[in-house]
């Protein structure tokens, strides 16, 4: 798992380069606001890929633990008027202490048993928060207000409340991948990809399958809460269908992670720009560039294509996963070379 | 390799060039307005009649010369029915399409969440459907202020004496820390409300109740979301008021497709009163199964929304028959361009409109108004635009006001419609309404 090459260094903190001084150039809330999502996908998609990914416990229930972080930091403003930035790293904790006895009990299933479980996980918690009303308000959900906003009446464009909340996520989202590198890299990694390997000759060279499967989940858990809590913060706005959502959540969460790459310390890092970026895209039609395009040419034709494509978002987002999945199994980071070679071909026969 | 970058550098160009031509283009003419609706998910429905009467508006104001000579350009942006696409769809209008205000906003939890974009900028929203009451109330959206309204109801049982010095300490707390929370946000508070808050969408049911069916229980079922949870708890409370005793109130989820076992539990209480707060799927969906059960209550009543739709008679079918919803308006009622804009909808896209349709529409020409009072299209001119605003509409007056905690919020009546031979009547008041209400109603021998 050692990064041995400077090579392979280069392109992520190239990345981490541009990602930090992106602000400075671009303060367009928009894009920022997409930057952010991203970037807090970055944090779940790496979680799921410890779990899933390097110790092979596929979970489906993402969203038990990101929703657990975003009402911890939700009801700590609520009931005991602590700022929500509590709720970050208490967030960590309570989904950890949610993953850890969820673990313990469900570690002894195995595969697809162990998926159902945590997608059970994900409905139990999604129901606690509907019913539990004196707690959690219900469907009511959640309102606070945000830390930061922009001087009243500023230029729109001009100066941005999101640039603080952009620094802070991207802090976070380093911090996850390198907790990942550092894991995969310590002892503890070398545990996990022999459980994912296999189980039982893991178990017969004395690893202690349960209590690592179970570590790994605790990890994996703290990363999403941290995300949760982030969220709470930043949207000011939740309730159970949103950041419990089996949907918007988990399954968002295993497509960070299988577009970009399953068991690729960056594959989720990389998957999580291509989604949130790509569902974006699908839904504006290309940022408005469909429109643009309609309205510079003033082809009926072409405008209504862009009405056309843009209203079938949805659908146009789901082929692109599909496809993406069946050629490139490995995700864009796993198959990489593949990819490159595939139109580099391409473009040289052609030449 | 070096030609596919130079190739790749060039189409980026080509594409940058074509949006920034079209920018320089586009600044010189139409007024742009962003809009959100859910045009694809659960609330589709909704969507598409809010867009067509959105659309049919702004074609005429513009077809009659536009905002003091300039055309208005709708941007509608799709929120999927859910908050987070919401928010990135308000951020978009704001910060790249560059619209001058909002409008539109469907689903009370969508609302309430792109809400939190415009509070953030003071930019203006114009809310037409987004019911719950929180949207417009101000100390809602301070969490302090609730926690310390929580507790002074709690004062009232603790007798302890030190307990109570303790937690009117804690009151005190929270009361400064609201009281700050409601200075920073005020200046800011943007949101202004067309259509009345869901906890005032039965009160014209109310004296229906309360003059001709006279029920003595009710059933109340709801669909677990801001709306349905905040429009049961307010007819909880009228029923209180009316007398009639609650023996059920049940949330469901949404896009459920088994009512069965809810209604056979209803059908064993054996209510007066069936009321639903429901979306349109689960309404006509819970009517179909109430007619398989055979359920033979005095009257089943629903709270708008899904209820008044046209797609409700179409998937119900005669599950649908004189089922009573509350409503928001009618066609019938004697607003100026009310009927004329049911009759236009009907000609122009050859099918029914309701509420929904006409909240659009009149919003669409608060927005011409406001656009044509505002000193400039800051947004600074236009909140202050909007305040100001008097004007009659298809919907109804529209002025903002303030009142119990709700700020910029308008006054409206509601009313009772009921589905009469498969065309959606007004019964009441009785005074306003040209059809008499058909009660009562044998459910069995109406749906054979």
């Amino acid at each position: 798992m050692k990064v041995k090459n400077r090579r392979m260094m280069t392109a992520p903190l190239a990345a981490l380069l541009f990602l930090l001084v992106f602000p400075l150039f671009v303060s367009n809330d928009y894009y920022l606001h997409l930057m952010i999502l991203a970037l807090m996908w970055v944090m779940i998609g790496s979680a799921w890929n410890l779990l899933a990914g390097y110790t092979g416990q596929v979970s489906f229930g993402d969203a038990a633990f990101f929703g657990t972080g975003a009402y911890t930091a939700g009801l700590l403003v609520n009931h005991l008027g602590w700022s929500p930035w509590w709720g970050i790293p208490l967030g960590g904790v309570t989904a950890a202490l949610l993953g850890l006895p969820f673990g313990w009990i469900c570690f002894r299933l195995r595969g697809a048993y162990f998926a159902l479980a945590t997608l059970a996980l994900n409905e139990i918690m999604r129901h606690i928060a509907t019913i539990w009303e004196s707690l959690t308000d219900g469907m009511v959900g959640i309102m606070i207000l945000q830390t930061f906003y922009a001087p009243i009446d500023s230029p729109i464009g001009e100066l941005s409340s999101k640039t603080p909340y952009y620094y802070i996520i991207l802090f976070m989202a380093v911090f996850s991948v390198s907790t990942v590198i550092w894991v995969m890299n310590s002892k503890l990694g070398y545990y996990f990809l022999s459980i994912r390997e296999d189980q039982d000759a893991a178990e017969s060279l004395g690893i202690n399958t349960h209590y690592y499967k179970m570590i790994s989940l605790g990890i994996a858990a703290a990363l999403t809460g941290l995300a949760g809590g982030f969220y709470m913060n930043y949207m000011g706005f939740i309730d159970p269908e949103t950041v419990f959502s089996l949907h918007d959540i988990s399954i968002m969460a295993i497509l960070v992670g299988i577009v970009g790459g399953v068991g690729s310390v960056y594959g989720p890092a990389v998957g999580a720009f291509i989604m949130v970026m790509m569902q974006e895209a699908f839904r504006t039609g290309g940022f408005g560039l469909l429109d643009a395009f309609a309205e510079y040419t003033g082809s009926q034709f072409v405008a209504t294509s862009a009405s056309l494509i843009t209203g079938a978002h949805v659908l146009g987002f789901g082929v692109l996963v599909v496809l993406v999945i069946r050629y490139m199994p490995n995700g864009v980071v796993g198959d990489w070379s593949r990819l490159m070679k595939f139109i580099l071909g391409r473009f040289q026969r052609q030449v | 390799m070096r030609k596919l970058v130079t190739l790749l550098f060039m189409g980026f160009i080509l594409a940058g060039s074509l949006a920034l031509t079209s920018e320089q283009a586009r600044a010189a003419d139409p007024i742009k307005v962003g809009i959100l609706l859910p045009i694809t998910g659960k609330h589709a429905k909704f969507g598409e009649i809010e867009k067509l009467s959105f659309e049919m508006a702004v074609a005429e104001i513009n077809k009659k010369g536009g905002v003091n000579g300039r055309l208005i350009k709708l941007i509608i942006e799709d929120t999927t029915g859910k908050p987070d696409v919401g928010r990135s769809a308000a951020e978009k209008l704001i910060s790249q399409d560059k619209v001058v205000m909002l409008g539109g906003g469907y689903s009370s939890s969508v609302t309430a969440a792109t809400a939190g974009v415009a509070i953030n900028k003071g930019f203006p929203f114009l809310v037409n459907t987004g019911s719950a009451d929180i949207i417009t109330q101000p100390t809602a959206h301070t969490p302090s202020g609730k926690k310390a309204a929580k507790l002074k109801k709690s004062l009232k049982k603790e007798k302890d004496k030190a307990k109570i010095a303790k937690i009117k300490k804690e009151i005190a707390a929270f009361q400064a820390r609201a009281d700050k929370e409601v200075e920073r946000i005020l200046p800011r508070f943007s949101i202004f409300r067309l259509n009345p808050p869901v906890s005032e969408y039965a009160s014209g049911l109310e004296g229906f109740l309360a003059e001709v069916v006279k029920p003595k229980t009710v059933a109340i079922l709801h669909e677990n979301s801001l709306f349905g949870t905040k429009g049961a708890a307010s007819f909880e409370k009228s029923a209180k008021r009316l007398g009639i005793k609650v023996l059920l109130k049940e949330g469901y989820d949404a896009g459920a497709v088994d009512f069965k076992p809810l209604l056979a539990k209803v059908k064993s209480k054996n209510p007066d009163l069936v009321y639903m707060v429901s979306y349109i799927l689960d309404a006509s969906l819970l009517m179909n199964q109430s007619m398989e059960l055979k359920m033979n209550p005095k009257l089943f009543a629903g709270a708008a929304a899904g209820f008044t739709l046209p797609e409700f008679k179409e998937n119900a079918g005669k599950a649908s028959e004189k089922v009573v919803s509350a409503t928001l308006w009618h066609q019938s009622l004697p607003l100026p361009g009310a009927k004329e804009y049911f009759d236009k909808f009907r000609k122009k896209y050859n099918r029914d409109t309701e509420y929904h349709g006409a909240e659009a529409y009149s919003a669409a020409y608060v927005i011409a108004d406001v656009l044509k009072r505002a000193k400039s299209h800051k947004a600074k001119d236009i909140r202050t635009a909007l305040a100001q605003t008097d004007m009659m509409t298809v919907f109804g007056p529209v002025k903002f006001v303030s009142y119990k905690q709700m700020i910029n919020q308008n006054k409206l009546e509601t009313y009772v419609v009921q589905w009469i031979d498969g065309k959606l009547r007004m019964i009441w008041p009785k005074n306003l309404s040209k059809t008499h209400y058909v009660y009562p109603v044998d459910w069995l021998k109406e749906r054979k």
